[in-house]
């Protein structure tokens, strides 16, 4: 479904992703770990277009994507959580969801995935009215979340989604990724929480200094020494 | 060549191309001393525009009225129509041109006292009225009389000359200087005190002062919260450029010997605007080359080029480039310039670089090492001293929190909280997301006021103090989502910590006596023994938005530390860490306390991280506290994981303690 064949991208002249391969096929959940500034999250800017890689391809469905817009990509059904919760400050939360819906048709869709995510965080449900900038930073983070999921994507990207959440809503948030991922969205998982994102996905990579350096079923990966020692804190 | 070589001779050239000028000119027959001449002058209005905008980072839509008030200072007091007992004698000018920029930054002070209350876009309003209400003003005081019933204390008086201005202003006199006829001793007067201007703002720029300015227009809320008091520090930026208008009008007034309101109007203020966008706001050579090129454009490239166009229109015989004027078209020049630069480079013409700069030898990320571990040798000398461990007899609890209640409108962010900090204790805080502990912090720091209940640190209460005073007694915290000022260094970052703790005032910053070149010596010293601590000492030079994710968190932790506090807030610190990160992180914490006796409060979500190393937790769910205990008492407490840590926590644990 999605596929990124030997993509480098720069930032001025510092090479941020070296060649990084991977692929995500229909209905899985992928998941990406690595250190801070491994390229986790230049790797989810270039998929989407914020950032264009300087070689390589991308391809989403078999159609190139790595020359288009990022309003293009998203119309073309990949939608992403912000890492750093990037939600609209000044806007209430039914506003910022339904600003997620931005690109879609279907009405009665769009009410019945407002519906979703209220079910999902019913937090969001109390604070409806409120602006997103006076939520809780955790709130914001389920916010980011809950909006991505209004685009109802077919490739959901996700940034560090238990980033700066209670035990309980991390818990909550994979058991959520897992729900999202059997109604149909395909999921690449980028996560500092390498353990709980290893347990929820299906297959993984481990990037390094803009490099993968291994991919394998998250199972295999659990069980890897390079991955225990260094991205779980195994001794 | 070395670069600090041709540096050297390429500031010689310039030094004796400044020199040379006027006479080359003469020589040449040129005719332009006067018009480059008047060009300095916006130059220096520029510098002190750049104060405001490019370091202190306040738009201000309406400078050129400081510029009129500079003037009008001149004008009014060295000017027979309106009577001044000063026209007349030899050193009025040099009298007068300290008072008008005396009186041009105390205007500074009284239009910012209410307005750098507001912040952004509202601040460019008010100024862009301030700057409309001044020019209105004075066409309008030509011809003032009051009334008091039937008694007129002041009747008919002129007090700006109106429409007509003030004509003649007195000139500057000096022994043998023709200040009367020849533009070349303008041209030197305007060169040194833009000269001395520019010495005086470069030493500001690299002293305590220039860094709060700067954090300020970074981020003014963290700024505050390091120690930077925001109000006092705007109001300098203001009135310190101001005072430079206030010269600039002053020389503009004696030169041009005739003022008159239309030269002070709203395009002014854009056009000094773009001169410093242009160069590039917060570097002065960028600012002089900015308002050097408009200036010149705009009084001898355009007409030269009118001038030229118009005779090849006449050999041609073509009327419509015969009779063109360019000099109409200025500011369709000057938007399609400003355009250009920003489009191409947006950081003005000479402004600071903000991407990464790769090093030269190597287009590879340099490797991602783990930070060393924090050892006890590390811990900075002066910090050991600066946080002595409390005088016996004092109360154990350093920070004392009862009933503390914040509603923001109808929501109950907190309810009635208690919470104590002993001395040299680490306590922890944790809660569902949205249950009141960043809140709390908020309230502790002085960035929210409680609504009721009592806040006591060392004794004293913290009700009401402003978040710099609150830094000032000894509370230092980091934030949530980390809040660095980006675009300072990442030694700048540590040094704005330091700012409550140095002394150097303008003068001070300026001269730098003996004392205050020791204290910024000492606080260069101490900022890189901090950024050693804390595993970053070959990054000091660094911008600190190009650092990695864990690197700035470690970072703002070394800012908290430099403000030599005896309180550290720390707002979920291991949040998007890795495990080894985390760790380390883990054990810095632990070494600050038991080698500093320094006290911590504790937001985290990483259990692991809270259970290992809180002494006692206090729990909060909807602003109100529902448990508090030992780490052992809290995993067992059935509200707490019901609401909080889950069922999942248990597994996780055991999953990390069983061996594979």
């Amino acid at each position: 479904m999605l596929q990124l064949a030997d993509v480098h991208t720069y930032y001025g002249n510092i090479r941020a992703l070296r060649g990084v391969s991977l692929a995500v096929e229909r209905g899985e959940i992928v998941t990406l770990i690595g250190a801070n500034g491994a390229g986790k999250t230049t790797t989810l800017k270039t998929i989407l277009g914020t950032v264009r890689p300087r070689r390589g391809t991308i391809t989403f469905d078999g159609r190139r994507v790595d020359t288009l817009g990022t309003d293009r990509i998203v119309r073309l059904g990949i939608a992403q959580s912000p890492e750093g919760r990037r939600i609209f400050p000044r806007m209430s939360v039914l506003e910022n969801l339904e600003l997620g819906a931005f690109a879609r048709p279907d009405r009665d869709g769009i009410a019945a995935d407002l519906e979703r995510v209220f079910t999902l965080f019913p937090r969001l449900r109390e604070r409806i009215a409120q602006k997103g900038g006076t939520l809780s930073g955790g709130e914001q983070q389920m916010l980011a979340i809950g909006r991505a999921l209004m685009a109802r994507p077919a490739l959901l990207l996700l940034d560090e989604p238990s980033m700066g959440l209670s035990p309980i809503l991390v818990e909550t948030i994979f058991r959520i990724v897992q729900d999202i991922n059997r109604q149909g969205t395909t999921i690449l998982l980028v996560e500092q929480n390498a353990r709980m994102a290893l347990r929820v996905a299906h297959r993984g990579y481990v990037i390094q200094t803009g490099r993968i350096v291994l991919h394998d079923a998250a199972a295999e990966l659990l069980r890897s020494d390079l991955v225990r020692k260094t991205y779980l804190g195994e001794k | 060549m070395s670069p600090t070589a041709r540096r050297a001779i390429g500031r010689t050239a310039l030094v004796a191309g400044l020199l040379l000028y006027p006479f080359l000119d003469r020589a040449l027959g040129l005719q332009t001393v006067h018009a480059v001449s008047d060009g300095m002058i916006y130059v220096l209005l520029a510098l002190g525009l750049n104060i405001v905008v490019g370091y202190a980072g306040l738009l201000d839509l309406g400078y050129a009225a400081f510029f009129a008030i500079g003037a009008y200072a001149m004008g009014l007091l060295n000017s027979p129509v309106l009577g001044s007992p000063l026209y007349g004698h030899p050193w009025s000018f040099w009298l007068c041109i300290w008072l008008a920029a005396a009186m041009s930054a105390l205007l500074g002070l009284v239009i910012g006292a209410p307005t750098l209350r507001v912040r952004g876009d509202y601040l460019a309003i008010i100024t862009l009225g301030f700057g409309e209400i001044i020019p209105v003003a004075i066409r309008n005081l030509g011809d003032v009389t009051i009334e008091i019933g039937g008694w007129r204390p002041i009747e008919r008086l002129n007090l700006t000359g109106g429409e007509n201005g003030v004509n003649p202003v007195g000139r500057p006199y000096l022994p043998g200087v023709p200040f009367e006829t020849d533009p070349v001793p303008w041209y030197f007067l305007i060169l040194v005190i833009g000269a001395a201007s520019l010495w005086a703002m470069s030493r500001l720029h690299d002293s305590r002062l220039g860094r709060a300015w700067m954090a300020i227009r970074e981020d003014e809320t963290a700024a505050d919260c390091t120690g930077v008091n925001p109000v006092s520090t705007k109001l300098l930026a203001f009135a310190l450029g101001a005072s430079f208008s206030g010269f600039a009008g002053s020389i503009y007034a004696a030169k041009l010997q005739a003022i008159t309101p239309g030269a002070f109007e709203f395009q002014v203020s854009i056009m000094l605007l773009c001169m410093v966008v242009l160069g590039g706001a917060g570097s002065l050579g960028g600012v002089v080359l900015g308002a050097m090129l408009i200036t010149v454009f705009d009084r001898v490239v355009l007409s030269q080029t009118t001038f030229f166009v118009r005779s090849i229109g006449r050999t041609l015989g073509v009327p419509a480039l015969a009779s063109l004027d360019l000099t109409l078209w200025r500011w369709f020049f000057f938007g399609l310039g400003l355009v250009l630069v920003m489009l191409l480079r947006p950081q003005g013409l000479a402004g600071r670089r903000t991407s990464p700069i790769a090093p030269d030898d190597a287009d590879e990320l340099p490797a991602i090492e783990p930070s060393p571990p924090p050892r006890v040798e590390s811990i900075p000398g002066w910090l050991r001293e600066q946080i002595a461990p409390a005088p016996a007899g004092r109360e154990a609890a350093i920070l004392q929190v009862q009933g503390l209640t914040k509603r923001f409108g109808g929501v109950v962010a907190l309810h009635e909280v208690d919470l104590v900090v002993p001395r040299g204790g680490i306590i922890g805080l944790i809660g569902p997301n949205g249950a009141g502990k960043t809140t709390f912090f908020n309230v502790v720091t002085g960035l929210v006021r409680p609504d009721s209940g009592r806040l006591t640190f060392d004794g004293a209460s913290l009700v009401g103090l402003r978040p710099n005073a609150i830094v000032a007694r000894g509370i230092a915290r980091t934030f949530q989502s980390i809040r660095l000022f980006p675009h300072m260094t990442v030694l700048e970052n540590v040094l704005v910590g330091e700012h409550c703790r140095l002394a150097a005032t303008v003068a001070g910053a300026v001269l730098r006596p003996p004392s205050v070149r020791a204290e910024e010596r000492r606080a260069r010293e101490r900022a890189r023994a901090l950024l050693a601590f804390v595993g970053l000492a070959g990054k000091a030079d660094d911008l600190a938005r190009n650092l990695p994710y864990g690197d700035q968190r470690r970072l703002e932790i070394a800012r908290a530390l430099a403000t030599e506090p005896r309180l550290l807030l720390l707002d979920e610190p291991t949040a998007g860490m890795n495990p080894r990160e985390t760790e380390t992180l883990t054990n810095l914490i632990g070494l600050l306390r038991r080698e500093l006796a320094l006290s911590v409060l504790l937001i985290e979500h990483d259990m692991e991280v809270v259970m290992g190393i809180s002494d006692r937790i206090t729990v909060l769910d909807y602003g109100t506290r529902i448990a508090e205990g030992t780490p052992a008492e809290i995993q067992r407490h059935p509200r707490v994981i019901e609401a909080y840590l889950g069922t999942g926590y248990e597994q996780d644990s055991a999953a990390r303690a069983a061996p594979r």
